[in-house]
Order: structure tokens, then sequence, then C-alpha cells
């Protein structure tokens, strides 16, 4: 599904010099995989998964998703492929304060080709799904970190990606709730839905069906 | 204190971009207020410098069932008031005159007035030298009072001034005083010299005087235990009485209104400045929110300094002195900067205004208005300091903290308040803008008002006839006619004439008129109707098509039958559906029933009192047949019309060299000249209107601006939940432009509650006129529009994952 090559990005140092933060990532990833990416701080996890979500085009090299050339796209045809394609989990959330939970799963449905009356049934599914159908008139402050994780979660999927992009999705929660997601996780998965995470916690990593350690921007 | 204050200008200076549009900001405002208020001040407050001005009232006659107003007075009525009345400690009259001034190099005219001998002692005002007239010299002295002015520039401030005789229209008249300066708004530009014998007038033969011909002033100081009412409950009496004792008079019938000597002056200035002072206040409002929107933001983004302070020991109150102090330090700078504005303002104002307004040609500002301004820098500063102030520090060490981890969006209080305050910025200037673009529409249409004669290429000027050697009509009447011949011939005249009083000059006379045949009324229950002597020609030179009948000719001279000829409407109006020519009309009050004249011709009507009104009567007579000592030649010329001025100059040498040309200019000009008033709050206005629009829209700016950099995670999430440009473009817009729709909203409320206040102030234009508030409001909306936009633009920008990496 997913076919990088090559891939590398930098940032200029000044001077004409250039500090590599990724180098020469080759990177297969199947449909219905759920990988792990994990490694020390800086080692240029979160880039490769802003890349992989077509957020950053500062690289080069070549990436292939499906059949597509994704190196060939422009900008907006970027736009257009992700938004069919790929869902987002933040570390923290992201909820957007003045929104209820119902209104912040509504914001990416907001964004695409939905009548008023698919969103509306897209919202009631998610919230049933995830059983939070009694909160969506809650605003985010007034869930807990687990809760508000779940609604993140919900929101990255309910515009039904292909594949679901977590970075350190259980970073800010308690063992506990962080297992609540991570089984969400697995189930997705086992439901057909590609994941590419980053986790620091191996026991998250054992969840995903394989790990990807990177190192200096290297895959090793 | 001390201390406290050099923080805040050191805060300042740190922050020169936030300072100088603070200080900008509010510096437009405060400069503006202050330039009203001292026109205000100029023209309402400071008052006459006269001793006790509201005790010095102006006798008007009135005779509402003939709509007629403002009427002056005439001897025998004066005589009969100053004698009877009881309520005033003093009564006084005066008129208008010319003087040709004669013996001090080329003759010129001086403008003066012949003033009854108590009249400067009425009024308190004390000669700087020499002394007032004195009660024996009121009938019979050639004596005189020159003001300052007179005495530096045409007397070289000579210190023999005193005893010396001057030339007046021929007449050896010696100065007994030297007055100060007079006000304008009470004598007129340019009078410099006063006359006694205030009951002797050329224009009019003693038995048309002592029928009731009107031309004086008459004024009254109340006794000190007299209110106005009292006076004014006075008056019946004096009216009726004067009925009784002198029935054959034109004025008997009319009532008598007391105004007081300052309303006098600036009566029919109050809506117009009522409105600009409006107008400035909704501009400083707007200055001062603008300001109190960036002080919010600027408060709150010192949290941190704020919790520090208090960690030290500060309490509220400290710091809420501490921003104050910074807000009305911005405040003050901002009213200097306000003042020297104003004084750039204010010396335009009587440029604009023209003779239309009686502002003196140099205002200065005084210091009334320098505490004004003060006092309005140091309010605003606090006014606009207040909330935010309070706002910042309420925030206590550990809120300050909670505050600053869910930063994404500011407090909810704050941002309400930030919407509101555009939205009340864009409702003001709305107001402002439609307001301007309403009397601007009304200046443009009173502008290109048809008035019936054509203007352009005439020249025209005031000739007057000394009485001496100019005694009676005849003599007169062929000094005209060898004036006309002479100028006619001259390379480039196409036609020239005399013409009592010019269209659109603020002269003109009236005269009761009624028809001969049926039963015309007493005279003094005629109608007036307004009246011009002219020669014949006068149609030609100014393009006043003739419709029937004939012109005047040199036949209807002094001894010729006595003719008329009538304006369209007023045949209309007087000979509904009959053919107008070769009826008889009454004029005036001779013989007490008026003369009988035939009307020879109708021409068009002409607008020429006021451009804003169609005259619904006017008569033309030729000059021999009603004649002055003092008329206007009107010259019509092939060529620029200024080249009249030396022809008629060398015209006037070969009749009689000691006749000046008087207060020459272009028809055009004077009709110009006319819009003064209108020109002067139609500029500021509109100046203040754009002011307003560009404070808006900074406003609008800054506060799309602020939200956009408060809201860059929120879109950085948005953009990476699939928010592409036109989404983060609609988002923002949308934002910004809320508060403008209900500030337009609420802007157009605002218009349809009071506009009625405005309609004396247009000209065929209703201030509700749909087309011009929806251009208004569509204009508003595009410059708020794209002040949103540039933001809004910059937010699209915004790097998702910088965005997101930021927190
Ligand atoms: N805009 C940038 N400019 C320069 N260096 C950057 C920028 N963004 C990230 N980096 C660097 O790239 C490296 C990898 O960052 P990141 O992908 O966030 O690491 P990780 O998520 O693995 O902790 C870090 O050393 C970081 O400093
Ligand atoms: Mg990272």
């Amino acid at each position: 599904m997913i076919r990088l090559h090559n891939l590398e990005r930098s940032y200029p140092l000044g001077r004409g010099q250039l500090f590599y933060v990724l180098r020469d990532i080759d990177l297969d990833i199947a449909e219905g995989d759920f990988v792990s990416i994990m490694g020390p701080s800086g080692a240029g996890k979160s880039t490769l998964l802003h890349i992989l979500g077509m957020h950053d085009h500062g690289w080069t090299g070549e990436y292939f998703f499906d059949e597509t050339a994704v190196h060939h796209l422009k900008a907006k045809e970027r736009a257009t492929l992700r938004n069919q394609q790929i869902g987002f989990v933040f570390q923290q959330y992201h909820l957007l304060d003045d929104l209820t939970v119902y209104e912040n799963l509504d914001i990416p449905l907001s964004y695409r080709h939905y009548s008023k009356s698919e969103r509306a049934a897209l919202v009631a599914d998610a919230l049933d799904r995830f059983q939070i159908v009694g909160k969506k008139d809650l605003y985010p402050r007034q869930l807990s970190g687990g809760q508000q994780q779940l609604v993140g979660v919900a929101r990255a999927i309910i515009a039904g990606p292909k594949l679901l992009l977590a970075d350190e999705p259980t970073g800010n929660l308690h063992s506990s709730q962080g297992e609540e997601i991570m089984e969400l996780f697995r189930r997705l998965n086992e439901e057909g839905m590609t994941i590419v995470q980053v986790t620091h916690s191996e026991k998250n990593a054992s969840y995903g069906k394989r790990i990807v350690q990177l190192r200096d921007g290297w895959i090793v | 204190m001390t201390a406290d204050l050099k923080y805040a200008f050191r805060m300042l200076v740190k922050a020169p971009a936030f300072a100088s549009i603070a200080i900008l900001t509010l510096a437009l405002g405060i400069g503006a207020n202050t330039a009203i208020f001292s026109l205000i001040h100029e023209l309402f407050l400071r008052g006459l410098p006269f001793k006790d001005p509201s005790r010095i009232m102006h006798i008007y006659g009135e005779a509402k069932e003939r709509d007629l107003k403002q009427l002056p007075f005439s001897v025998p009525k004066f005589w009969h008031y100053r004698d009877g009345q009881t309520v005033f400690s003093s009564v006084a009259a005066d008129w208008g005159n010319g003087y040709i001034l004669t013996g001090l190099g080329e003759p010129v005219q001086v403008l003066g007035e012949n003033v009854t001998a108590n009249y400067f002692d009425l009024l308190g005002i004390r000669p700087i030298l020499g002394r007032n007239f004195l009660p024996q010299e009121e009938m019979h002295d050639d004596v005189a009072l020159i003001t300052e002015n007179f005495w530096r520039k045409r007397l070289s401030s000579d210190p023999g001034v005193l005893g010396r005789s001057i030339a007046l229209n021929g007449v050896v008249t010696t100065i007994v005083g030297v007055l100060p300066n007079l006000p304008i708004s009470w004598f007129g530009r340019d009078t410099e010299v006063f006359t006694v014998k205030p009951f002797e007038n050329s224009n009019a033969t003693k038995e048309r005087m002592m029928l009731g011909y009107s031309f004086m002033r008459c004024i009254g100081r109340l006794k000190p235990d007299v209110t106005m009412e009292q006076a004014q409950s006075a008056m019946p009496a004096l009216v009726q009485s004067y009925r009784t004792q002198h029935p054959e008079t034109a004025d008997c019938t009319w009532t008598s209104v007391l105004v007081s000597a300052s309303e006098d002056v600036t009566g029919d200035l109050r809506p117009a400045f009522v409105t600009l002072l409006i107008a400035v206040g909704a501009v400083l409002l707007i200055a001062c929110s603008n300001v109190a929107n960036l002080l919010l933001v600027r408060f709150s983004g010192r949290r941190r300094e704020i919790a520090l302070r208090m960690a030290l020991g500060a309490d509220r109150r400290d710091v809420v002195r501490l921003f104050l102090l910074e807000s009305t330090t911005v405040s003050v700078i901002a009213g200097i900067i306000g003042w020297c504005l104003a004084l750039w303002i204010v010396a335009l104002a009587p440029k604009m205004a023209g003779d239309n307004v009686p502002l003196e040609n140099s205002i200065s500002l005084h210091w009334p208005v320098l505490v004004f301004t003060l006092a309005l820098s140091l309010l605003t500063g606090l006014a606009m300091g207040c909330y935010p102030a309070w706002q910042s520090s309420r925030a206590d060490l550990i809120e300050g903290l909670k505050e600053s981890i869910r930063a994404v969006s500011g407090s909810r209080g704050q941002h309400r308040l930030r919407r509101g305050l555009v939205a009340a910025q864009v409702a003001l200037s709305m107001v402002l803008l439609a307001t301007a673009a309403m009397l601007a529409s009304s200046f443009v249409r009173l502008s290109n008002q048809e008035t019936g004669f054509r203007s352009d290429h005439v020249w025209a000027a005031g000739i007057g006839l000394p009485d001496g050697r100019y005694p009676d009509a005849a003599s007169r009447g062929r000094f005209a006619q060898r004036l006309v011949d002479e100028v006619q011939a001259s390379p480039g005249v196409e036609t020239t004439a005399t013409v009592e009083a010019l269209p659109m000059s603020g002269n003109y006379s009236q005269t009761p008129y009624a028809r001969a045949d049926g039963n015309p009324l007493p005279v003094n229950h005629r109608p007036l109707g307004l009246t011009r002597s002219i020669s014949p020609g006068y149609f030609q030179t100014l393009r006043i098509p003739l419709l029937a009948g004939r012109d005047f000719t040199e036949r209807d001279g002094t001894d010729a039958p006595l003719v008329v000829i009538l304006s369209n409407s007023t045949a209309k109006k007087l000979f509904p559906g009959e053919n107008p020519l070769g009826k008889q009309l009454l004029f005036g009050v001779d013989h007490g029933n008026g003369l009988m004249a035939e009307v020879i011709g109708v021409v068009g009507d002409v607008r020429s009192r006021e451009l804003a009104k169609a005259n619904d009567v006017e008569f033309y007579r030729p000059s021999p047949q009603r004649s002055f000592s003092f008329f206007n030649l009107v010259v019509r010329t092939s060529v620029n019309p200024e080249t009249a001025a030396p022809m008629v100059r060398a015209a006037l040498d070969k009749i009689d060299k000691e006749i000046p040309i008087l207060q020459p200019n272009t028809l055009d000009t004077i009709i110009t000249q006319s819009l003064g008033q209108r020109r002067l709050t139609m500029g500021l206005l509109g100046a203040f209107a754009g002011i307003a629009l560009l404070l808006a829209v900074v406003g609008i700016y800054g506060a799309v601006a602020y939200t956009v950099e408060q809201r860059t995670a929120e879109i950085g999430v948005r953009m990476a939940l699939g928010a592409q440009v036109k989404d983060v473009l609609r988002l923002v817009v949308r934002q910004g432009m809320n508060p403008v729709l209900i500030g337009l909203g609420l802007g157009l409320v605002a218009i349809f509650g009071t506009g009625r206040f405005l309609t004396a102030q247009l000209y065929q234009i209703s201030p509700h006129n749909p087309i011009l508030l929806a251009l208004t409001a569509a204009g508003l909306a595009i410059a708020a529009l794209l002040a949103c936009l540039v933001p809004a633009r910059r937010a699209t920008s915004i790097d998702p994952i910088q965005a997101l990496r930021a927190e």
C-alpha cells in the first residue's frame, strides 16, 4: 500500500550545509499492516509520519501510495488524496476547546464532500461505535485524557480513511487508558485499517505486527 | 509614581509599533474633536465680545400669516419702540452702508454702518482711542468712529487721528474715536467705519421712510431685573399702539419677536455643528475602541510580568495603576499631536467656509480649548485603559499558569468584547460614511442645480454713487447709461447691464405687491415679493429667456409709465389662466397704496436667493423707475471674465475717476461662495468619515490578525484534519466579518433612527436613500473584507507541522 524508496529529508543548517533528519529510507507497508515506529527522541519519527501523512513536502525520493506516485503530485492533489485516505491521531489530542465532542467529530467531514444528513449520520455512527453518545455535548475540558484521545481517534477515522497515522497516541495517558486506546487500534486493524504509530513503549509496540527502528534518520 | 511613569515610557519605547499605532489613532480622534470644539467655542461658546451679550436682544418683525420672518425695522417704528418701551435700559439701531473714501490715495469703497449715537454704549464697546458718539451728534453731525484696522492700515496708526477729517461719500467727516476690531459675526466682514444720521437713507424718500420702509436692525439691552420672557410679553402692547398710531405704515401689521444676540448670530449654524460634533464624537469612540483593543492584547500578553509583580507584593490596584499610567501616557502624547492637527484643520476652516460662516480669518486656539483637549486626552486614556487593565490584573499566580496551558484561544469574555468593539466601530463608521455621502450628494446636486441663468463668463462688481454728486434717479440713470455704453463698446464684451443686487449674493430686497384690479388688500397686509431693479440687457447678459412681451428699453425712464417684468412662476401665480401682459400691479408703499405698474414681459424663473430654493415670486423693475445709489454692473465677456476689470476701470475713469470698483468677482465664484457653509460641513464631515473608515479598517485588521495569531494551533489542527486554503480563508473571514455585518446592521438601524434629524441639511436626497445606503454599506463591507483577507491569507500559510509542534 505504501512504498518509500530512497526517501530523504533535510533542513538547511546555514552556510550551505544540510542537516539530514531522514536518510535513504526504504519502507514497504502492506494493506492491513500495523507498524510501530520506535527510536530515541529526535530520531525523525514524527518527521517520517508527517511525510507519510503528506503534510510535509520538503523531501526527496519516491513515495507510492497504492499505485499513485505521491512524489509527482502537486500539493493540492496530495491534499485531496490525504483527505480521502488518511486519518491522524495526535499525542496532545488537539481537540478544539471551543467545540463540543459532536462538533469536533464533525470537523473532518466539513472539509470533505458530505451532505448535511450524511455528516449527521456518520457522527452518530462514530458516537455509537466509540460509546460516547452521552458525551456528545460536552467540551473537551470536561473529559478525561483517555476520553479525549478516544474522541481524537474517532475523529481520525470518521471520514473512513484506509491509513491511520498516530504520533505517540498514548504519550499523555495513564497506562490503563493507553491500553484501551491500543485495544481500540488492534480492533480497527482487525477490521482492515492500516495503522502506523510512533511509540516509545515496547508494550504498545507489541500490539502491532512489526516494528521499524529509526536512529539518527536511518532505519536500522 | 515617577518611577512608574518612567517605566510606562520605557514600555512604550520598547514596543514602537504598538505605541505609534495607538498614538496616531488617538491623535486623529482627539485632533478632530479639538478642531470642532474650537470652532464651536469660536462660534457659540466664546460669545460676542460685548458686555453681557445674553442681555442684548435683537428685535425682529414677523408676519407669520404671510410667511415673513426676521424682518428689519422702519424709522417710525424704531422711534415708537424707543420712546414707548419700558423693558430695555436702552434701544439702538444700525444699518449697513457703503462709503466711498476719498482723499487717502485712490478712491476706495469702505464698508460701514450708520448707527444711533448710543449704539456702542449699548453693546458695551469702549473705543481704544477717543470716545463714542454723543446723543447730540445723532441727527446732524458729520462724525465717524473707525476700527483699529482702518486706523492702522489706512491712517498708518496716526497718533493724531482724533479730530482728523476724512471724506466719506464726499462729505468731510471728523473722526472722534477708534474702536477695537469688531466681530464679523455681528458686523459682517470688513466693516470699518461708523457714522450717525441713522434715520437718513438715500435709498428711500422721506415719504417712503415714514410709510414703513424697513431697513434697520433694532437692538435693546434688557433692564437688569427684566427677563427675556418678560420683555417678549411686553412686545404685543407696543405692536398694538404702533398699529393704532401709524395705521398707514407697511410694517404696522407685523408682530415683534426677540432673539438674543448670541442666538441671532449662530442660530442657523447650529444643526450643522451638532452633526459635526456627533461625527467627531463617533471618530473618537472608534479610535478609543481601537486602542482599547490594542491594550487588551498588549496587557494580556504581559501575564507573566503581572504574576511576577504580584509575587513580589504588588496588589491588584498597583497593577491597574501601572497599566492606566501606560494608557494615559499614550493618550496624552496623542493629545499633543492631536492639538497640532487641530491647529491645521482650524486654519483651513475659514477658507472652506468662505463668507458664508462668520469665522474670523485667523482663529486662534484659546485656553478653554486647551483645557478641553487635555481633559479629553486624560479621560480617553483612563476610559480605554480601564477594562484592559482590570481584566489583566485579575490573573493571580495560579490562574496565570492555567491560562498559559490552554493558550489556544483567549478568554471568552475578552473575545466577545473585541468583537463587540469591532461591531460598534463599524456601526459608527457606517453612520458617518452615510451622512458624509448624503451631504456630498446634496452638495453635488446643489452645485449642479439649474439656476435659470448662465453664470459662466460673467464678471460683476458693485458701484456706489455718492449722494452729493448723484442726488437723484436722473443723475444716477445718466451715469449708469454712460457706464453701460462705455463698457459695451470695449473689446471682448458681449453684453453688459446693471442690477440692484446680484443673484445668490445674499442681498435682495422685497416689496409689497398686489394685483391692481379687484379689491387689493391694504398695503400692510400685502405679501412681499423679491424685486430687482435692472437695466435693459440684464436678461441677455445672464441669458435669462424672455418668454413673452418685451425687455425694458431706454424709453422706460423716470418719467415714462411704470412697467414691470414678471418671472414665469409669478405670472402663473398672479394671473392663472390669463395673459399677464398689459395687466396692472401695485408696488411698494408710496401714496399709501403703492405705485401702479404695467406688466410688459415674462421671463424664465431663476434661483436668485438660494440654490436650494426656487423663488415663487420675483419682479424686475427698470432701474430709472426704482433707483438706488448702490448697484452692480454685470459684464458678459467672450473671453476670460477677469479681463473685464481693467476695462470697467478705464470706462469709469472716463466718466468719474472718484468712483471705485467694489467687490469685483465672477458670478461663478459668487455662486460657489453661497455654498460655503455646506462646503465646510461636507468637507469636515467627509474628512471625519474618512478617518472613521480608516480607523475601523485598522481596527478590523488588528482584531482579525490577533485572532489568527491566537488560533494558529487551531488552524494547524484543522489543516491536519483536511482543511484546505479555501476552508481556512472562509473560517477566518467569516469570523472577522461576523461583527462587521452586525455593525453594518446596527449602523443602518441608527441611520433610520436619526435620519430625520439630517433632512434639513440635505438637498433632494432622502436620509434613507436606499441606493446610497446600499453603496455605503457595500463599500464598508468591501473595505472590511480586505482588512480580513490580509491576515486570512497569512493564516493559510500556517504550516500545520510547525503549528502542532509549537504545543
Ligand atoms: N523545522 C525544522 N528545522 C530544523 N530541524 C528540524 C525541524 N523540524 C525537526 N527538526 C529536527 O529534526 C529532527 C527530528 O525531529 P522529529 O521528527 O520531531 O524527531 P522525533 O519525533 O523522532 O523525536 C530533530 O533533531 C529536530 O530537531
Ligand atoms: Mg516526535
